[in-house]
């Protein structure tokens, strides 16, 4: 009798029956070891490259790490963990836009050290810094100025992250009315689209914006 | 998962700089995080085993010994170190369990002992991880069943309890024969009487010599005919009294007369009734003594004595199916060769295959190799597609059965097992209900703190979904009424869901002490709105009743210790739990 190799014997009986009966599979299906590890630069360089200390980024990095052995996170691991945060809502389209701002290098995963540098940039930066950070989130295709587009989207998605049950009832286009009021602020010369030199130079101008970024001092 | 996404808060909280740009309210005021360069090593000493973690891991779950200050009272001061006189291999479990958020159960590891560490320790067994879950509740019962036997030996030696009615006596008796020495008895009494019974029916159709007045040999019934109707009478006498009590005893005699031995006990019987009523009709009488076949029925009887024939019983019929397609595949090639066979014996000359459903016989006979050879081809055809015919029944009889051998085991563990996770999973549920992880403290009141950002965001609220109907019922009641002016109306509105939820929460979950703190600070403060957009229930003059901001929803640890509370207009906060089920914020009231 010709020796058949395992696989195409299998797959000659998966493919006569149509109801395969998975509980008789004694046969494991190949799971792909993700073997990638990705190892951080040592912290003395990430020290001098950003304004952690030490200690913090220890913290951070135990708690990294936790979330994704490997080393690095990929979007869909991305999407998990900021959906922990957000459980009545979808928050899948913010995170990945984060995921898109944080990616600088865009390798289509998030290191330990693109992870820290943002984080350093919000937590630690200048009030400049972190408007341009803001900006750069809100410039999906880095073109250098937001058009309504794209402020559409990335209004959709926080709104997104409300879910159903809001008080009051979300409105369809509240999304929509909050860019008007947004382009309304920002754009300065009315062309459509808002600058990097207009949005900063109008969130200067706004009081509770200015207060609203004081918050990320004290965040570790 | 508590731990993890801890660890990822001030991530999250970083992100958030994207709302500000887009928000037009000031955003509320953080929390201020007292305990930050606490994060030092704790050295616990288990009995000479020195583990180390950080103090933030075990202040992970606030309700245990380990994460509050109960271990203080094991600090010692000579060695600057925690000491614990207990099991080490059992409390690594417990601090992975800290670590991992996941709770172990070793397989090695005795039950109750187990069971001892977890209790001292303050952890909820109900937390155990879904991999260890099975195996810890089947040691669990065994252990249970253990002591629920010793038990029943020892209470078996005492008195019967009086306290049982005389029904509950009699049933317990009957389902149970070791349960006293009358029961015992009884079961020996009419096992014996089954068995002389089903001898009885075998034995009188013996042939047992000549009458003197007749030339044919007669069976034994029929010369013995009386003293085997008095037979059969005490037998069927002591049945239907048997049948009669368990009717009498059964705590349900619909659910019993439903049950498969009383159908059989039944069916043993009414033969005898039958013959009783009936007279010698020679009509009936040919219907009569086919009815006397069911009286074999009897020895199905015996399955209440043995267990195994129960069993076999409920592996036959668990395998309904696989038999089934064993009888279908084996019809379809009886008449795939039944008709060749005749079509090729038609030539023949007296041949015996006559038709094609004599052709049946022959092909079963063959298929199973059996050959009786009362039909046997005679042509060469015939004989060649005989050969084919004998050579493929054993293919195909051959094959199906191993499979149906090895569906009977596996079918009837997995049906065992698959009952058992049934039941563990129900009550693992209920259990977990009154429990879970919760989150420590300060990232609670942090994470609140951001999800009130992405109200501020986008000038909704969150409410939970019960809130989210009566506010859609009510807005199409506004509507029917026709009412324009919605802010006095809707700002009640407000209070009264609260309050409303509150008091929902208050009953259906037990955390008194922080209760009474929510209750007795409710501020009505009035907030201006920078952006007052027009929605249904247009609030003009914001006032915002409650400075409500929903908890998070994992579920805590049932104690009484009240969730730390951060001053200075942050939010406190408190936890309410639903097991496993994220769609359910529930507002609470903050100090």
């Amino acid at each position: 009798m010709k020796a058949k190799n395992r696989d195409q014997s299998l797959s000659d009986s998966r493919e006569l029956d149509g109801s395969y009966d998975q509980l008789t599979d004694s046969v494991e299906d190949d799971f792909e070891l993700s073997t990638v590890c990705h190892r951080p630069e040592s912290m003395d360089k990430l020290q001098e490259q950003t304004k952690f200390t030490k200690k913090e980024l220890q913290v951070l990095y135990r708690g990294f790490k936790n979330e994704c052995p490997s080393g690095v996170v990929n979007e869909e691991n991305f999407k998990t963990i900021y959906s922990q945060f957000f459980p009545q809502g979808d928050s899948s389209m913010y995170a990945h836009f984060l995921f898109e701002a944080f990616d600088t290098n865009k390798n289509g995963s998030v290191s330990f050290e693109d992870f820290v540098f943002g984080l350093s940039i919000i937590l630690r930066g200048t009030v400049n810094d972190r408007l341009n950070w803001a900006f750069n989130l809100y410039d999906l295709n880095k073109d250098g100025c937001i058009t309504k587009e794209e402020m559409l989207d990335i209004m959709r998605s926080i709104y997104d992250m409300m879910g159903k049950y809001t008080y009051p009832t979300m409105q369809d286009d509240a999304p929509r009315d909050h860019v008007e009021s947004f382009f309304q602020k920002m754009d300065r010369n009315k062309d459509g689209v808002v600058t990097i030199d207009e949005f900063i130079e109008s969130c200067k101008k706004d009081e509770n914006i200015m207060q609203s970024m004081q918050l990320f001092d004290n965040v570790i | 998962m508590a731990a993890g996404v801890a660890a990822w808060l001030p991530f999250a909280r970083a992100a958030a700089i994207g709302w500000m740009p887009v928000a037009s309210t000031p955003m509320p005021i953080p929390p201020q995080d007292k305990r930050k360069a606490q994060d030092g090593l704790i050295i616990l000493n288990v009995s000479g085993t020195k583990f180390q973690t950080w103090r933030n891991t075990l202040e992970r779950y606030p309700d245990t010994l380990l994460g509050s200050t109960e271990r203080d009272f094991f600090f010692h001061e000579e060695t600057n170190e925690y000491f614990f006189d207990r099991d080490p291999d059992i409390f690594r479990n417990i601090l992975n369990f800290y670590r991992t958020g996941k709770l172990h159960y070793p397989r090695q590891e005795c039950i109750s002992a187990y069971d001892e560490e977890l209790a001292f320790f303050g952890i909820i067994p109900e937390i155990i991880g879904d991999c260890c879950y099975e195996e810890y509740k089947d040691r669990r019962r065994e252990n249970a069943e253990r002591l629920q036997d010793d038990e029943d030996s020892e209470m078996n030696n005492d008195v019967t309890p009086v306290n049982l009615t005389f029904r509950e006596y009699l049933w317990r008796a009957f389902e149970n024969p070791h349960s006293s020495t009358l029961a015992l008895v009884f079961y020996y009494v009419t096992g014996f009487f089954i068995a002389i019974s089903v001898m009885a029916n075998v034995v009188e159709t013996v042939p047992c010599g000549f009458l003197p007045n007749r030339s044919k040999e007669v069976s034994c019934g029929e010369r013995y005919a009386l003293a085997f109707f008095c037979l059969d009478t005490a037998c069927v006498m002591i049945f239907t009294v048997e049948y009669l009590l368990r009717l009498i005893a059964a705590p349900s005699r619909y659910k019993f007369m439903k049950s498969v031995m009383s159908v059989i006990d039944v069916v043993a019987i009414m033969p005898y009734y039958i013959g009783l009523v009936m007279t010698d009709n020679d009509q009936l009488s040919g219907a009569f003594v086919t009815l006397r076949v069911f009286r074999v029925f009897r020895i199905f009887k015996f399955s209440r004595h043995s267990a195994g024939l129960r069993i076999l019983g409920y592996t036959l019929k668990s395998c309904a199916s696989e038999l089934g397609f064993l009888l279908f595949s084996l019809t379809m090639a009886i008449i795939i060769f039944a008709t060749v066979m005749f079509y090729a014996e038609k030539g023949s000359p007296a041949s015996k295959f006559t038709s094609i459903p004599a052709a049946f016989w022959y092909t079963i006979v063959t298929m199973t190799t059996l050959g009786y050879g009362d039909m046997v081809p005679k042509t060469i055809v015939g004989k060649v597609f005989g050969s084919i015919c004998s050579l493929s029944g054993v293919l195909v009889i051959a094959l199906p059965v191993p499979v149906i051998v090895s569906n009977f085991s596996r079918i009837y563990h997995q049906s065992q097992r698959a009952e058992k996770r049934r039941a563990q999973r129900a009550s693992k549920e209920a259990g977990q209900a009154l429990v879970a992880k919760p989150p420590s403290p300060p990232f609670e009141s942090q994470h609140h703190h951001l999800l009130h950002c992405l109200e501020k965001t986008t000038n909704h609220e969150f409410v939970d979904e019960q809130t989210f109907q009566a506010n859609c019922m009510e807005i199409s009641a506004m509507h029917k009424s026709g009412s324009r002016s919605s802010s006095m109306s809707s700002s009640p509105h407000g209070l009264s869901s609260c309050c409303s939820r509150r008091h929902r929460k208050k009953s259906s979950f037990s955390l008194p002490s922080t209760n009474n703190q929510e209750l007795s600070t409710i501020q009505i403060r009035e907030r201006p709105v920078v952006n007052s957009r027009s929605c249904l229930n247009a609030k003009l003059d914001e006032t915002v009743p409650l400075k409500c901001n929903e908890p998070f929803i994992t579920p805590s640890m049932v104690s009484l210790s009240a969730p730390v509370v951060t001053s200075s207009g942050s939010d406190g906060s408190t936890t309410t739990t639903t097991a496993y089920s994220q769609s359910n914020i529930v507002r609470v009231s903050a100090l």
